[in-house]
C-alpha cells in the first residue's frame, strides 16, 4: 500500500517537475519567441474582430464596430454579394486565375531544383541559382513597368511584329493576354525564388545514394526521379498544403496595376471588386468586409480539405 | 567471380582550395592525414604503384590507418573515381573507362547508403528492375538473398524501422542480389558496436561461403584484416606495405609499419640494438646483451650482404616469455585479461608489453612495482633497418 502510494508520488511529482524542467531549459527560446508573439497576436488575431464589420448596414470609418449606428443586419451582405451580378464572373476570374497559376506555377520550381542539382558543376549551378534569384527582387510597379515596355502598344514585341510586316496589337486592352501575361510574368519573377527550398532540401541527400544508385545502374534522369525526387517529396507535400490554401487567396495589388477597361471582363478579381467597393469609389465597406470575409472562408475549407487529404494519403501535414 | 588486375595504379585529386575544403568538412577526419601523401604539381597523390592481381573468388583486404588511399582504391575499382593512370581489368577486360554500372560490381557503403523511401524489398530489387528482369524472377532472387542474410521478415520495412545491424544486413543483400563479379566493401562494419560487428564479421566469412563472388573489402581493423583475408593489402600514405596471407603478414612483415600496425598488442620494438659480425657470423645486441642468430637469419643476413650497425629489434608480445636469467624488467601495468595476463614493463629506456599464459601463474608475482626476468627466442626476432624501415630477415 504505502510504496504504491508513495511510487505513485513519486511519479506525479517526476512528472510535475519534468514540465517545470522543460520550461526552464527552453526558456531562452520562449523569451526569444514571445516578441514574435506578441505581433502575431497585435496585428493578426487582434483585428480579426473586425470582420463584424461585415455584419454591419453599412459601415463608415469613425463608427464603432461593437456598437454600430446604423445597426446589425446579419448575413444580408453576404446574400447581396450572392445575389450581385458579378458574383459568379468575380468567382470565375479569381478561381481560373489561381489554378492556372498554379498549375504553371506550383511545378516549375521542383522541375528547376532537380535541374540545377543534377548540373555538373557546382560552380555553374551557383551562378544559375544566383540569376534564377534575381526577378524576385524587382518590385511590383517595376515589373508591371516592364510589362509595358515589352508588352505595351509600342513596346518590343509590337515592334518586332511590325517589323516582321504584322500589326500591332493592344495586349493591355485584350482579355485573352491578361492571364497568360499575369502567370508568366508571376513565374518568371518567382520559379528561382521558390525553387530555393527544394534546393535545400536537396543538398540533403546523402551524396551516397547517388552513388549507390550509379552502382546499381541508375541513369542521370533514373537517379533524379528515384533518389532526388523522393527526397524533397515531403516539403512538396508542405508546399503543395500550403498553396491549395492559399489558392484563391491572390491579391489585389498586381490585377489592379494591369487592369484596363479592356480586360476588366477577366481581370477583376475578388480582390480588386474588395479594394473597389471598400476604399475606391462607390464605398460599402460593410459590403465589401463581407466579400473578403466570405473569400477567407473559402481558403481556410481549401486548406483544411488540402491538409487532410495529405495527411491520408502521405503521412505529411501542416498539423 | 572474376578476377582482377590493377596495374601500376594512381589517383592524384586535383589541387583545388574548393574539393579539399568540401572534403574536409565531410568527412570529418583529422586535418593533419594529408601530410604524408605526396603533394605534386598536380594535386595531392592519394594512391599510387598500386599493383596487385586478385585470384577469382579471393577475399582481399585493403587496410591502413585512415586517409591512407583504402577507399580511393575501392572507389576507382568501383568507377566511382577516375583512374589517373595506370590500367584496371576485371576478367580479361579493361575498365578504366567503363561506367560502373556495366563493370558488374556491387559495393556495400560504410553508411549503408539505403534509399530510405523505399521498403527493404524494393532496395534490393531497385538493380534488377532497373535492368528490367521479368517480376517473378526479381521476386526469386531478392528472397534467395533475404534468406541467406536472414532478413526475410524485415521485407516490408522501410530502412528506419531497422537496427544499425539489419540495415547493413539490407545493404549487403542490394549488392548481393544481382550476383556480382565483384563484390566491394567500405568499412561496412565500422558504424556498428563492438558486439555487433564481431557477430557481422563472422556472418560475412559464412556469406563467403555461400556466394560465388571476388570480395575486396576496406578497413582500417586490422582484426577484421587478419580474420577476413585471404590475402591482405596493407597501406600507408598511398603506397602498399605489404600484400600477403594473414600468417605472412603476421610472421613476416616487410617493415617496421606493417610491424607495428599487424597485431594487438603491437610488436615490441628496441631501438638501440646493434647487430655484430664476427667470424663470419651475425649477433644482435639487446640490452646490452649479445645474442647469436639462427642459421636461416644468418643466411637471409649474408645473402642481402647486411652491414653491422644500428638495428631494432621487434618481438610480438605473445613472443616474450618468463626467464629468471633474461633480461630485467619492472612491472608498470599488469591487465589480468583471464587466460592470460599482459604486462607492461619498462626495461630501461623502452616500454614492453609481454603476454603471459596465466595457467600455473602465481599472480602476487606479477604486481605493479615487481620486477622479473623475461627474454624470447631469437627465431621469433625480427631485424629492421632504421634507416630503410626494411626487415633484414
Ligand atoms: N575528393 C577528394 N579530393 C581531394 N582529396 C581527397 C578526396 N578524397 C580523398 N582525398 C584524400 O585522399 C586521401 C585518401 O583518402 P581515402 O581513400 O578516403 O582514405 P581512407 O584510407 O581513409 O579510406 C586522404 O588524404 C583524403 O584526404
Ligand atoms: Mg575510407
Amino acid at each position: 500500500m504505502t510504496t504504491a502510494k508513495a511510487s505513485a508520488e513519486l511519479v506525479s511529482r517526476s512528472r510535475g517537475s519534468k514540465a517545470f524542467r522543460r520550461l526552464r531549459e527552453n526558456s531562452p527560446f520562449l523569451v526569444m519567441l514571445f516578441p514574435a508573439v506578441v505581433i502575431v497576436f497585435l496585428f493578426n488575431y487582434l483585428p480579426i474582430y473586425g470582420v463584424l464589420i461585415a455584419f454591419h448596414k453599412d459601415f463608415v470609418p469613425g463608427d464603432s464596430i461593437l456598437n454600430p449606428v446604423g445597426g446589425w443586419v446579419g448575413l444580408q451582405n453576404f446574400k447581396n454579394f450572392f445575389e450581385d451580378v458579378q458574383f459568379w464572373p468575380l468567382m470565375r476570374n479569381t478561381f481560373l486565375l489561381c489554378i492556372i497559376g498554379f498549375v504553371v506555377g506550383f511545378p516549375l520550381p521542383i522541375i528547376v531544383s532537380l535541374m540545377l542539382n543534377a548540373t555538373r558543376g557546382r560552380r555553374t549551378a551557383k551562378i544559375l541559382q544566383t540569376i534564377f534569384n534575381g526577378p524576385h527582387f524587382i518590385s511590383l510597379v517595376v515589373l508591371i513597368g516592364m510589362l509595358n515596355i515589352f508588352f505595351g502598344h509600342y513596346g518590343l514585341v509590337n515592334n518586332i511584329k511590325e517589323s516582321l510586316g504584322g500589326e500591332r496589337t493592344q495586349y493591355f486592352l485584350q482579355e485573352s493576354a491578361f492571364r497568360p501575361m499575369y502567370i508568366l510574368s508571376s513565374n518568371w519573377q518567382d520559379f528561382g525564388w521558390s525553387a530555393i527550398i527544394y534546393i535545400a532540401a536537396l543538398s540533403n541527400v546523402d551524396p551516397g545514394q547517388h552513388e549507390a544508385a550509379i552502382l546499381d545502374g541508375a541513369s542521370r534522369f533514373q537517379r533524379v526521379i528515384h533518389v532526388d525526387l523522393p527526397a524533397i517529396m515531403p516539403m512538396v507535400s508542405l508546399m503543395l498544403i500550403m498553396s491549395i490554401g492559399g489558392l484563391m487567396g491572390v491579391g489585389y495589388e498586381k490585377a489592379f496595376l494591369m487592369q484596363t477597361d479592356g480586360n476588366l471582363g477577366v481581370s477583376e478579381l475578388i480582390s480588386t471588386y474588395v479594394y473597389r467597393k471598400g476604399i475606391l469609389n462607390d464605398t460599402n465597406q460593410s459590403y465589401a468586409t463581407a466579400i473578403g470575409l466570405f473569400n477567407s472562408i473559402i481558403n481556410v475549407v481549401l486548406l483544411i480539405i488540402a491538409n487532410t487529404t495529405s495527411k491520408k494519403f502521405s503521412n505529411n501535414s501542416l498539423w | 567471380m572474376a578476377t582482377l588486375t590493377l596495374k601500376n595504379i594512381k589517383k592524384v585529386y586535383p589541387n583545388t582550395e574548393r574539393t579539399t575544403k568540401k572534403r574536409k568538412k565531410k568527412t570529418d577526419e583529422p586535418v593533419k592525414e594529408k601530410a604524408n601523401l605526396q603533394i605534386t604539381d598536380e594535386g595531392v597523390v592519394a594512391v599510387q604503384e598500386f599493383s596487385l592481381d586478385i585470384a577469382d573468388r579471393e577475399f582481399i583486404v585493403l587496410v591502413g590507418p585512415s586517409g591512407c588511399g583504402k577507399s580511393t582504391t575501392l572507389r576507382m575499382v568501383a568507377g566511382l573515381e577516375e583512374i589517373s593512370d595506370g590500367e584496371l581489368y576485371i576478367g580479361d577486360r579493361l575498365v578504366n573507362d567503363v561506367a560502373p554500372k556495366d563493370r558488374d560490381i556491387a559495393m556495400v557503403f560504410q553508411n549503408y547508403a539505403l534509399y530510405p523511401h523505399m521498403s527493404v524489398y524494393d532496395n534490393m530489387a531497385f538493380s534488377l528492375k532497373l535492368q528490367k528482369v521479368p517480376k517473378d524472377e526479381i521476386r526469386q532472387k531478392v528472397e534467395e538473398a533475404a534468406r541467406i542474410l536472414d532478413i526475410t521478415q524485415y521485407l516490408d520495412r522501410k530502412p528506419k524501422a531497422l537496427s544499425g545491424g539489419q540495415r547493413q544486413r539490407v545493404a549487403i543483400g542490394r549488392a548481393i542480389v544481382r550476383s556480382p563479379q565483384v563484390l566491394l566493401m567500405d568499412e561496412p562494419l565500422s558504424n556498428l558496436d563492438a558486439k555487433l560487428r564481431n557477430q557481422m564479421r563472422a556472418e560475412i566469412i559464412k556469406l563467403r561461403q555461400k556466394i560465388n563472388t571476388t570480395f575486396i573489402y576496406v578497413t582500417h581493423d586490422q582484426t577484421e584484416a587478419m580474420t577476413l583475408g585471404d590475402r591482405i593489402v596493407i597501406m600507408k600514405d598511398g603506397f602498399i606495405q605489404q600484400i600477403g596471407t594473414p600468417q605472412e603478414v603476421f610472421g613476416h612483415p616487410n617493415n617496421l609499419f606493417v610491424a607495428g600496425f599487424i597485431g594487438t598488442p603491437q610488436m615490441n620494438f628496441f631501438n638501440d640494438c646493434q647487430l655484430t659480425l664476427e667470424g663470419g657470423k651475425y649477433a644482435v645486441t639487446v640490452l646490452g646483451t649479445s645474442i647469436p642468430l639462427t642459421d636461416e637469419q644468418q643466411a637471409k643476413l649474408k645473402a642481402n650482404n647486411c652491414k653491422p650497425g644500428h638495428v631494432i629489434v621487434g618481438v610480438r608480445p605473445v613472443h616474450m616469455r618468463i626467464d629468471p636469467n633474461g633480461f630485467i624488467g619492472k612491472i608498470e601495468v599488469s591487465e589480468m585479461m583471464g587466460s592470460e595476463l599482459h604486462l607492461h614493463l619498462s626495461v630501461g629506456d623502452s616500454d614492453i608489453v609481454a603476454i603471459i599464459p596465466t595457467v600455473g601463474l602465481n599472480l602476487s608475482d606479477y604486481a605493479i612495482g615487481k620486477t622479473i626476468g623475461f627474454s624470447f627466442s631469437p627465431d621469433l626476432m625480427h631485424l629492421f633497418d632504421p634507416e630503410t624501415t626494411n626487415n633484414l630477415i
